[in-house]
């Protein structure tokens, strides 16, 4: 049942956004595979603090694969090899004894390394900022049950909320675009009724702020939604490009 | 007329005008080959045809030109988009590995299409922007495939355009927005069967060309 | 000093709006004149920031992480009651009011709780108009599902991810007011202090993450929503960087805390499986609306499941609970695990395992339905323990999830220092002795929502707040403090790491001040804590500097005040002579080993003041009344 394995680990290690980092190698011994890999770089950290050397700097917080906060390219792929995993809930039992894993930060113009796998995703709070809400504020709204929507619409709508704006679709794709995060929310409210009023304006202000933020350009290679831990379909972003469309030529949005 | 320019200068609006500038050229594609297709018919079917094309005169200047400005706009965006995305990642990863999203085509489109781009210059060069007044158009084209190097480049070339829409037919689809569960699968049988045609379709041409002559 | 709840009079039905029409208000113009400080972008942080930015406040927020839609409440689950009866199956707010009351054992503070039922039915509606995709019912109305401790079906849900829904609702409230330039957002921050000028709270003192500089930031009031201290356990359903810090830097300023030994176990999580693990996992207990708990009748029965013929099985919940069943309260469900186990009948390779079997659900609704309701939490269970619990009964076991007790608050979430206000999992109101499933997301948008709009008004109608800056001696000297501290920490260069030690006071508190106390082990665990808090500063290895990201000083900070604050927990466990809730000490059961309750002693909330370093802390009384419900033994049977 529980058994132990050996690894070695290549992991990128940079001081601070300034410096230049490097790749530093490192044995983890007796990994029990029932461990989570961010269990697995505890124990290295722990033991790396006991020889007097820095442990690695990861983000992590919820340790269930919904805070979104976690991940880093593990040998080429982001949040490692399990297909609709987070880096926290991939366990080591998908890895064998004697394995090399290389370990890097995501990496995209628009995400800054602040230290060794730890970036800056405050680029995609940028965009959110721009549209991705229904402006209505506290109080005064309608009952819950006034306006109803199709279950079809509503699963749909949910599909796409279930984004956990990781990041993992900017460091999957080659061109580091932010397509598939954008127009998850973009979808979500444009599905919905409530978010219908302000759909033009939404679209088109989250659009440019994404270009504005230093994202590549989408070119359909579908890498986002293959590694998307929350399976996040490019459905949404062909719903993103209509909208979109719609918003630039047929509204008065400017 | 800036919401205009705001939208197609955005990074979806630069998309839109590959898409159409593609989806035009893979119209021309088809009606190319359809005329090609005379070649089989032998020497004066096909000069037929070609005079029968140029005595349309204006029209056929004008789509000249319609598909003039449809290759600036996809050349230049196309070339816009591949270098805006190499600044996108300024570090590179180490170790690459797909997750099952990309195809060879879709990885390699900028390099297949710069490729097209001088193999359509050389071909316009070629047969178009040559003096045919004693000479027919079927006698330059089977006179130059008798060169077993232009065979070969000419098939490659018609493997790489086959690549390239393999990719462009569907993508363009989706970023038209024309993506739903239901039809996508279709189109995306349907990009694989047109970039087969194109491929097979032009590709056999200088073979039998050749064979011919 | 005296506790005045400050609870309007009146009917319990009219409280509260008698209140909001007796609280002064703030003209709109002058609104802009206030800055308020919020730090968490929970649910309660973030409904608070985004609706008081909404009514004209200059609002700062602070969250820990790099985005505020990161918060914890992003990990709950199941759903969020509300009483809208939409069911039609008799809910009503006095329903809902009830069975929290009773959910509680009778510790919670009547019109509080009345209030929350109330309210409870704009918070679907809010979350309706941001655009929260609930689940629906194929005719396009809201769909309701059971929880615990309820027999009606009230709780709204978006598959299982319901706290993510709301918290991304919340954020998207907040990130709109961010936009506006209402709210001024500081990600990566974390509060290290609290800073009292003339007796009001009137700054905090943070350390940024990234930089590691110490900033002091001013304000007209301090609004605190950090959220619950349930990783004082070191293994919890927590996130991992829930902490007391705020709360206790809050405490040592003069808040008082209430009920800090009512911390909720709660029983359907993955159970532990080695000593290197980091957190324990939730399956949520919307599981139980179709799984049956059951284990092997005889002690030390090692057959695998499908060996184990039904007449050898003991649905020990449905037999004991037979109106409740499997869906009996958390601390009474988590207290009958334990119990089984502890009589050898435990299951899976430790024996600190109960099953938890949808075989009979799946006969009768077929597979589809049930991946239908449960299908990720299923996928989550065997991604983790890599068995398919299609197929085989989950294994689950109790795990500290949620903290009832915290800083105490009047009816207007102030606590005991002017301006300073505590919203969410980080009060103690509520709640009670034990808190329903489904409950806690209501709480938290109740009070960012619909409460503290109001009452920071009142107060602020009736303070007098003169100017404060941040150059000022109290924002230095605790600047200061701070910095001494974290070099402190750095400078022991010890031989155990942080997680070490933390570690061993998680293993200490679940061992003594667990799911069942007794006067014996807590009196050990007062003393083991305070000898690892010596340990932790004279032994502790905090590696790297002061000046840039360094995860592990974060946790030590951390644990230094889990250490203090863990002897705080086990001096009101053992001053507490009842057994409540998710307090259950071994010396007050009845004869079917429930939790006897002293109501002539104990029908208060323990309120515990810092007396300074060194010393016990002093106890303050809040006697509850109860006008509107009878105090029963509760029943689930
Ligand atoms: C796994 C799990 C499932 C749950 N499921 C449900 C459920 O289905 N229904 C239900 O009702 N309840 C559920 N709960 C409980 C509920 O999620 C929480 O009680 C609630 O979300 C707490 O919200 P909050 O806003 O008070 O705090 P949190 O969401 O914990 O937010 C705390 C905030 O404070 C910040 N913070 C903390 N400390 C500091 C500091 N020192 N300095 C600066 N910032 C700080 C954090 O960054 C964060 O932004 C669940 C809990 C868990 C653990
Ligand atoms: C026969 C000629 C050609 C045809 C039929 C064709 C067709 C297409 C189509 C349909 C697309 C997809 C557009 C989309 O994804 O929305 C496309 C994309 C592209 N084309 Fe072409 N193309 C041709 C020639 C060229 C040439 C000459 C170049 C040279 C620069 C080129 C470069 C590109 C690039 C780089 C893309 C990818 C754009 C992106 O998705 O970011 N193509 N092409
Ligand atoms: S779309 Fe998927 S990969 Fe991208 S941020 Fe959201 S959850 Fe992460
Ligand atoms: S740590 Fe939260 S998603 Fe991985």
């Amino acid at each position: 049942m529980t058994k132990t394995i050996n690894l070695t680990l290549k992991v990128w290690r940079q001081p601070s956004t300034e410096s230049k980092g490097g790749f530093e190698t490192y044995q983890a011994s007796d990994i029990s595979t029932d461990m989570s890999f961010l269990e697995m770089l505890d124990v290295v950290n722990e033991k790396l603090t006991m020889d007097g050397k820095e442990p690695i700097a990861f983000d992590h917080d919820c340790r269930e694969g919904i805070c979104g906060q976690c991940g880093s390219v593990v040998n080429g792929r982001a949040h490692g090899p399990e297909k609709g995993t987070t880096l926290c809930q991939l366990h080591m039992r998908h890895f064998s004894d004697g394995d090399t894993i290389a370990i890097e930060p995501f990496r995209a113009r628009a995400f800054k390394v602040l230290k060794d796998l730890m970036v800056d995703r405050s680029a995609l709070d940028k965009v959110i900022q721009a549209g991705g809400y229904v402006s209505v504020n506290t109080g005064g709204t309608p009952d819950a049950n006034a306006i109803p929507i199709s279950k079809e619409i509503a699963d749909k709508a949910m599909d796409a909320a279930a984004c956990i704006g990781c990041g993992a679709c900017v460091a999957a794709c080659p061109n580091a675009s932010a397509m598939l995060f954008v127009s998850a929310k973009v979808s979500q409210l444009a599905l919905l009724p409530q978010g219908r009023p302000e759909a033009a304006r939404r679209v088109t202000a989250m659009v440019r702020t994404m270009d504005k933020m230093g994202f590549g350009n989408c070119s359909n290679e579908r890498e986002c939604e293959a590694e998307c831990p929350k399976e996040i379909s490019i459905t949404n972003i062909a719903r993103m490009n209509r909208e979109f469309f719609k918003a630039g030529f047929f509204s008065a949005t400017k | 007329m800036s919401w205009f320019v705001n939208t197609l200068g955005s990074s979806i609006g630069k998309k839109l005008m590959m898409a159409i500038s593609g989806l035009s050229f893979c119209g021309f594609l088809v009606a190319h080959l359809a005329g090609n297709l005379f070649i089989y018919g032998g020497r004066d079917a096909f000069n037929s045809y070609a005079t029968h094309l140029h005595s349309l005169g204006p029209l056929v200047t004008i789509a000249e030109l319609g598909l003039l400005t449809m290759a600036l706009i996809h050349v230049l965006t196309g070339a816009t988009l591949f270098y805006e995305n190499l600044q996108s990642r300024p570090q590179r990863y180490a170790v690459n590995k797909s997750a099952g999203g990309r195809t060879i085509g879709s990885a390699t489109m900028p390099y297949t299409g710069a490729f097209l781009l001088l193999f359509v210059i050389f071909h316009l060069l070629n047969f178009h922007f040559v003096d045919k007044t004693h000479i027919t158009i079927f006698d330059i084209v089977s006179k130059s495939f008798s060169h077993p190097a232009y065979v070969v480049f000419y098939v490659l070339a018609m493997i790489i355009a086959g690549i390239h829409v393999s990719h462009g037919l569907w993508s363009a689809f989706q970023t038209l927005g024309a993506n739903h569960p239901k039809y996508m699968p279709v189109i995306m049988m349907l990009s694989l069967v047109f970039s087969l045609i194109v491929g097979i379709g032009f590709g056999f041409l200088p073979i039998y060309i050749s064979l011919i002559a | 000093m005296h506790l005045d709840a400050k609870i309007p009079g009146g009917p319990l039905a009219e409280k509260w709006d008698r209140h909001k029409f007796e609280l002064k208000l703030i003209n709109p113009a002058n609104k802009r004149k206030f800055e308020i400080i919020v730090v968490g972008t929970g649910l309660a942080g973030g409904s608070a920031a985004a609706s008081l930015a909404e009514l004209g406040y200059n609002v700062k927020s602070y969250c820990i992480q790099d985005t505020p839609r990161r918060a914890h409440s992003i990990a709950a689950q199941g759903g969020i009651n509300a009483s809208k009866n939409y069911q039609n199956d008799a809910d009503s707010d006095r329903r809902l009011f009830y069975d929290t009351i009773k959910g509680g054992d009778f510790r919670a503070r009547e019109a509080n709780v009345y209030r929350l039922a109330q309210v409870s039915g704009n918070i679907i509606d809010q979350c309706v108009a941001q655009g929260v995709p609930f689940a629906r019912e194929y005719g396009g109305l809201l769909a309701n599902r059971s929880f615990g401790g309820a027999q009606v079906s009230r709780t709204f849900y978006a598959r299982g991810q319901t706290g993510q829904q709301l918290l991304l609702g919340a954020y998207s409230a907040l990130s709109r007011q961010i936009a506006a330039g209402k709210v001024q957002m500081f990600t990566r921050r974390e509060m290290v202090d609290l800073v009292l000028v003339g007796g009001q709270a009137r700054g905090i003192v943070v350390r940024n993450l990234i930089t590691g500089d110490i900033e002091t930031h001013t304000g007209d009031a301090v609004v605190l929503c950090t959220g619950g201290y349930a990783n004082v356990f070191f293994l919890s359903t927590n996130a991992m960087a829930c902490n007391v810090t705020a709360s206790y830097r809050a405490y040592m300023k003069g808040a008082m805390f209430a009920n800090p030994c009512f911390t909720q176990i709660h029983p359907t999580c993955i159970p532990v499986h080695g000593t290197y693990q980091s957190k324990l996992t939730l399956m949520s207990e919307s599981l139980r609306n179709d799984g049956r708990v059951w284990v092997p009748k005889t002690a030390g029965d090692k057959r695998s499941p499908d060996q184990i013929p039904e007449t050898e099985r003991d649905y020990f919940l449905e037999r004991k609970y037979p109106s409740f069943g499997n869906l009996v309260p958390r601390d009474v469900a988590s207290r009958n695990a334990k119990e089984q186990c502890d009589q050898g009948k435990g299951v899976g390779e430790t024996g600190l395992a109960v099953y938890l079997d949808f075989r009979d659900a799946i006969n009768r609704d077929g597979k589809d339905v049930i991946a239908q309701k449960y299908g990720n939490l299923f996928q989550m269970y065997e991604k983790i323990t890599a068995d398919n619990p299609y197929e085989k009964p989950m294994m689950i076991y109790p795990a500290v999830h949620y903290a009832m007790g915290g800083l105490w608050v009047d009816y207007n979430l102030m606590s005991t220092i002017p301006g300073l206000f505590v919203l969410g999992e980080a009060n103690f109101s509520d709640h009670g002795a034990n808190r329903l499933g489904a409950s806690a997301l209501m709480q938290g948008l109740a009070d960012g929502y619909f409460v503290i709009p109001y009452t920071i008004g009142g107060y602020f109608a009736g303070a007098k707040l003169p100017k404060v800056s941040a150059d000022q001696t109290e924002f230095t000297i605790a600047a200061k403090e701070a910095d001494i501290r974290t070099k402190r920490l750095l400078s022991i260069n010890g031989k155990r790491t942080v997680d070490d030690i933390h570690r061993e006071l998680g293993n200490i508190l679940w061992n003594y001040c667990g799911m069942a106390r007794n006067d014996a082990g807590l009196t050990k665990a007062r003393t083991l804590i305070q000898s690892l808090r010596s340990e932790f500063w004279e032994n502790v290895r905090v590696p790297g500097s002061d000046k840039d990201i360094n995860q592990s000083l974060e946790r030590a900070g951390r644990v230094a005040d889990f250490l203090e604050f863990s002897e705080l927990m086990v001096v009101d466990a053992l001053t507490r002579r009842e057994s409540c809730g998710g307090h259950f000490n071994e010396a007050f059961q009845t004869e079917e080993n429930e939790a006897r309750r002293d109501d002539e002693n104990f029908c208060h909330v323990a309120a515990w003041e810092y007396a300074g370093e060194g010393k016990d802390p002093v106890f303050h009384k809040e006697p509850l009344v109860f006008e509107n419900v009878k105090l029963t033994q509760r029943s689930y049977k």
